[in-house]
């Protein structure tokens, strides 16, 4: 399918058939900030936006989601949640993350919970109009993406192209009459995501992502990690609004009659002083500055060694969340860079 | 099986913990399907004094209390204490901060000495008997109450978060106060509550007392980083942070 060309008010009544024929969530105002949320109508949807708080991990990993009704004679059934949704304005790092968690719950153990939902989305990528206070997009490679979506948005001046990847994708547009995009049109949103590179890097890093687990290999001892773990609260906010981050808690709660009840999970952190708990009460993270350090080993090696991407796409989320101002990733590599 | 008998008793409180109990509405019926109250003042005429479980809400500020309440000790097979009153001493903690004798004055004026009107240092439950389960928060939540009950009943220990408010804060996706210039006890008050002040616009208050080791140290620089000083944040703290003890665990 070519890439069509759609003005705003075209656009608008794009989305809006969209909402009438299914659940969409976009992006919307929250206060100053920005949200995925489900979406009412076109004029609520901000493609301008930076960044939103959390990232579109919701709606395939919820906060907390039931996975099991059981009865304590041991019966059970799964509790699967399959209806379709659109998600509407995803920028390209964030994308990118999704790809990446796909490859994680697929694997090993395939995830049931987290498949059945990503198997009913269309993901409509929104390329990156305002770059959010802490992005550093442009240097983990992640600024544009390539695969994983159904439809990809770019703005070029007061237009849109509108470029179907999938046959998903098609499927959305059905019924879209617009022109194609010309070869100008399509030169133009080449420039916007070479420009986009340049534009989402408002911190450095000095090396490229693919060093980071050799770095990573030569720094566990390194003095940074009790320097600034002695300002972490063990609050989990790096974690939380991580689009890779999916680490969660299982347990179970019964009903009023304590005959039958349900199995849910929430997320989980490894910055929480109780996440390494284990039999016994032994808890083999127990400092901060532990804690502190996995996360970083985490992202830049443990699953990078198992999907061969470094599990940081430079959103900036934890930068602007964390409230003791300790939690920048290219603080941290680019001081190991230096010490190497 | 026959059910356990519970007995509720306010001390020094608001017995708004207690109210929240009574707002349960229709899910008291199930509530009492699993329980039978045998005593509890502001719900039902009937008192009994024997009972296996004792919810006790409010905290011990006079020296006859410090005794009534290691009696319900005694004749409770386990012991619940219900608000942050009971739990952590609540507001009423911040009278530890003045002089007795000048509280008692600024309180009662000439009455002050009337025998009756006795006070002591504010003390939480747990510093005078053992405590076997906290319901925390002023008020409680509802529902982290009624799962409770649940595990009791059950024999499993519920499940209380030791992490920040900050979690389920961030879950509900809300702006962080810090970012609107105001300080938040979020980032080392107890969870639990599932976040209802950030959620409405305000700064966590700490009502369900601190994290088991809540990381102290860093609140200097911390402050400093968002051109605040330590007595902004104390002066947040006293609310329900006045002579609250930190159970840090290694």
């Amino acid at each position: 399918m070519n890439v069509k060309k759609l003005d705003r008010a075209a656009l608008d009544s794009w989305v809006d058939s969209l909402i009438a024929r299914q659940k969409v969530y976009g992006v919307q105002a929250r206060g100053e900030r920005f949200a995925f949320a489900p979406l009412a109508r076109a004029e609520d949807l901000r493609l301008d936006y930076d960044v939103t708080i959390l990232p579109p991990k919701k709606y395939f990993l919820p906060q907390t989601e039931d996975l099991v009704t059981f009865k304590r004679s041991g019966e059970y059934d799964s509790v699967l949640d399959d209806e379709p949704f659109v998600l509407l304005g995803v920028h390209p790092y964030d994308m990118v993350a999704v790809n990446q968690m796909d490859a994680i719950f697929s694997s090993d153990n395939y995830d049931v919970h987290y498949m059945t939902r990503r198997k009913n989305a269309a993901i409509v990528v929104c390329d990156v109009q305002n770059a959010s206070p802490n992005v550093f997009a442009g240097c983990m490679g992640t600024a544009t993406v390539k695969d994983g979506f159904d439809v990809l948005l770019t703005r070029i001046g007061d237009a849109w192209l509108v470029d179907a990847r999938t046959e998903k994708g098609a499927g959305l547009l059905e019924g879209v009459s617009a022109p194609d995009a010309g070869e100008a049109d399509l030169a133009a949103r080449e420039k916007v995501w070479a420009e986009n590179v340049e534009k989402l890097q408002r911190h450095k890093l000095n090396c490229a992502p693919s060093d980071i687990p050799d770095l990573l290999e030569k720094s566990y001892g390194h003095p940074v990690w009790e320097e600034r773990a002695a300002l972490c609260f063990s609050c989990g906010t790096c974690t939380n609004v991580c689009p890779t981050c999916y680490c969660f808690d299982v347990q179970d709660d019964v009903n009023w009659d304590v005959e039958t009840g349900k199995r849910s999970r929430t997320w989980d952190s490894c910055q929480l002083k109780d996440f390494a708990i284990v039999a016994g009460d032994h808890n083999f993270r127990p400092n901060a500055a532990d804690r502190f350090r996995h996360r970083y080993y985490r992202k830049g090696k443990y699953v990078a060694d198992k999907i061969g991407q470094i599990a940081c796409v430079g959103c900036g989320r934890c930068v602007t969340g964390c409230v003791a101002k300790i939690a920048n990733p290219v603080e941290i590599y680019n001081r190991l860079m230096e010490d190497k | 099986m026959s059910k356990p008998r519970v007995a509720i008793f306010d001390f020094a409180c608001c017995e708004g913990c207690q109210l929240q109990i009574v707002n349960l509405e229709e899910e008291l019926l199930d509530l009492i399907s699993l329980v039978q109250p045998v005593a509890w003042r502001e719900a039902m005429s009937e008192s009994s004094d024997e009972y296996d479980i004792a919810i006790v809400e409010g905290s011990i500020t006079r020296p006859e209390d410090e005794e009534r309440v290691k009696e319900i000790r005694d004749r409770a097979g386990i012991l619940i204490a219900l608000g942050a009153c009971a739990t952590i001493g609540g507001i009423n903690k911040l009278k530890n901060n003045f002089d007795l004798d000048e509280v008692k004055r600024y309180v009662y004026g000439k009455d002050a000495e009337m025998p009756h009107l006795n006070t002591a240092m504010t003390k939480a439950v747990d510093e005078v008997v053992k405590v076997d389960y906290k319901v925390h928060g002023c008020p409680i939540n509802r529902s982290e109450f009624t799962y409770i009950v649940r595990c009791i009943a059950l024999g499993k220990e519920p499940v209380i978060p030791n992490y920040p408010v900050c979690v389920e804060c961030k879950k509900r996706e809300n702006v962080c106060r810090f970012e609107y210039g105001e300080i938040c006890l979020g980032p080392i008050t107890r969870a639990g509550c599932n976040a209802p002040c950030p959620s409405a616009g305000f700064w966590c208050y700490g009502c369900r007392g601190c994290v088991d080791d809540p990381n102290v140290n860093a609140a200097k620089d911390i402050m400093e980083k968002y051109g605040k000083t330590v007595e902004d944040l104390m002066q947040k703290m006293a609310l329900f942070g006045s002579g609250q003890k930190t159970e840090a665990r290694e």
